[in-house]
């Protein structure tokens, strides 16, 4: 009786919601035109900060210009799939709270699918045409060969530090089903988000090993960037975090559902 | 197939609920509490639903309806007891549970809030993997029963109420399910939206001989679309038979309506089999003018007022 639903189910379904959000999305026209701009300027101006930054500090830590523009660019290609994914995270406490959530536990598929299913944020395309914008450009000044196994090794780091800020993110937003300041503990784990695009190195003692094992933000592009910026001295941290994103993503995603299941879905 | 759609046996569900201070100094011991007191929601309820059936599930407001209508869905575990919906555990099966029911809250639309209602029905014909030919089928059966067409391509943002409404019941029976949950999907709608929602839902329970679950405080619905109805109070089941047999026993009250002088109309219930009709109309007659007489019999609503009030069945 039972209807098998395999990843293959799961990404068909995706790409026919994704499909049909885009086509209302396109409808209003005005709201797409001023969110895209919004877009645009924030990164211009994260840009700009960047730049004058760094036309004062020629060197941080041994790390020059090139380099660091590369770790931004990474950081910015890394953080898109949470941007452009997993947004309806920013949604849960007020679903959680008004009791909207409940909808989500009615579909014979996964909760934790159904609901990030939901939202898909255009804006995040345009922070990714950024960070590969900046990724090349730093890239040919550096003068890191170009290799088909290079080229794996940033796709398939890039993917794994992705993992990590989504796996923050999932857990910041999944606290609201047990306390109801959830919407503080978010934002402050995305701003977080904004030391990602420094050198790990430049923090010192008690704020290293936070960034590191507490909120992994340094493994959002550092230590996954240094397989490329450093290939003759690449630490362990580095060559385990695709290994340390799977298991950090799949920990966030039972604490998500670990919260679903004790919501007491009060109120009707 | 079995003939039972649901089977409750002694169900109870507890909510552990903190016992919170008062003032900022009560927040901070909130926060390393671990005083909870308990609270039952549903107390050993036992309930047997058959195919085809329409009950109606009634009670006042927080007597534990909404807990159970999540119990059987599979949102909630719970506490003790044992329940099955189609033969299964559906908390343990929740997928499995959710392919073979639907559920409307009322006011609380479950489509894609953008998309026209045509687009909502696809991806909803994916997600339960429904055959093309029993989608078209059912689409068919809509087209029977009601006039879709002027809601098919509106996104479901623009909808009225009504309309939506509509549409989330329409949704909830497209997979074809055993059990539809609707918890009150009449709620503030307009008297003739009223009647065709009831007509639509009657119109599928009779084609796809599929089980409703009903909880409504509008005994509107509950005469127009219920047999049988189940009553909860303070997680208790306090009646659980015929509509037929509730009147009957009601059948001895009587509604007295007196218009005083003033225009104003009074209303009492009576029994008649304790009182007098006429002593009270002859009693009240010697206070005050009584310009015209109405006697009703008990209405559902009346009936069901009645045993909220505490009159035993």
């Amino acid at each position: 009786m039972s209807k098998k639903r395999g990843l293959g189910f799961y990404a068909d379904i995706y790409r026919k919601i994704l499909i049909q959000d885009l086509k209302s999305k396109m409808s209003y026209r005005a709201d797409f035109v001023i969110s895209t701009f919004g877009m645009i300027m924030t990164n211009l101006s994260g840009f700009v900060t960047f730049m004058i930054l760094f036309h004062n500090f020629p060197t941080i830590n041994g790390w020059d210009y090139y380099h660091m523009l590369f770790l931004y660019g990474f950081s910015l290609v890394a953080l898109t799939p949470v941007q452009c994914f997993f947004d309806n995270n920013w949604n849960l406490r007020f679903m959680v709270q008004s009791g909207d959530f409940i909808k989500y536990c009615f579909r014979p598929v996964n909760v934790f699918f159904y609901f990030m299913s939901e939202v898909f944020d255009v804006k995040g395309l345009g922070q990714l045409a950024f960070g590969i914008g900046t990724i090349v450009y730093a890239w040919i000044h550096i003068g890191i060969p170009v290799t088909p196994l290079v080229i794996l090794k940033l796709v398939v780091f890039l993917f794994t530090a992705s993992l990590f800020m989504i796996a923050i993110m999932n857990i910041a937003a999944a606290t609201c089903f047990w306390i109801k300041g959830s919407g503080y503990v978010m934002v402050i784990m995305f701003r977080f988000k904004d030391f990602a695009k420094y050198p790990s190195s430049i923090f010192s003692g008690v704020f290293k090993v936070i960034f590191t094992f507490i909120i992994p933000i340094a493994f959002v592009a550092y230590y996954p960037s240094l397989v490329i910026l450093q290939p003759d001295n690449v630490p362990l941290l580095s060559w385990l975090s695709p290994l340390l994103g799977l298991i950090f993503f799949w920990l966030s995603y039972k604490f998500w559902m670990l919260g679903v299941r004790k919501y007491d879905f009060t109120g009707s | 197939m079995e003939n039972e759609a649901v089977v409750m046996k002694n169900v109870c569900k507890d909510f552990k609920v903190l016992n919170r201070h008062e003032g900022l100094a009560g927040s901070i011991k909130d926060l390393f509490s671990h005083d909870y007191k308990t609270v039952s929601a549903v107390k050993d309820v036992s309930l047997t639903v058959n195919r085809g059936e329409i009950i109606g599930y009634l009670g006042p407001n927080g007597a534990g309806k909404s807990t159970t209508i999540k119990m059987m869905t599979g949102v909630l575990e719970p506490s003790s007891g044992e329940i099955l919906v189609n033969g299964k555990v559906p908390y343990k099966n929740r997928t499995e549970n959710c392919e073979n029911i639907g559920v409307v809250f009322g006011q609380r639309s479950q489509l894609w809030w953008s998309l026209p209602l045509i687009e909502s029905f696809k991806l909803l014909r994916d997600l339960y993997m429904v055959p093309q030919k029993e989608y078209d089928e059912m689409i068919e059966l809509y087209r029977s029963l009601v006039d879709i067409e002027p809601i098919l391509h509106k996104p479901v943002r623009q909808m009225s109420l009504g309309q939506r409404t509509l549409s989330d019941i329409l949704a909830a029976f497209l997979h074809n399910p055993a059990i539809v949950f609707l918890d009150e999907p009449t709620i503030g709608l307009d008297v003739s939206m009223k009647s065709k929602i009831r007509s639509l839902i009657l119109g599928l329970n009779k084609e796809k001989n599929t089980t409703v679950i009903l909880t409504t405080h509008d005994m509107g619905d509950v005469d127009a679309l219920c047999k049988r109805i189940v009553i909860i109070d303070h997680g208790q089941k306090i009646y659980d038979n015929d509509i037929e047999h509730l009147k009957n026993y009601f059948g001895s009250y009587r509604t007295l309506k007196l218009c005083l002088a003033d225009g104003t109309w009074e209303e009492t219930l009576i029994d008649e089999k304790t009182t007098d009709v006429m002593d009270v109309i002859m009693a009240r007659q010697k206070e005050t003018k009584i310009t015209d007489i109405k006697i009703l019999e008990i209405s559902t609503e009346d009936v069901i007022k009645k045993i909220y009030e505490g009159g035993s069945v």
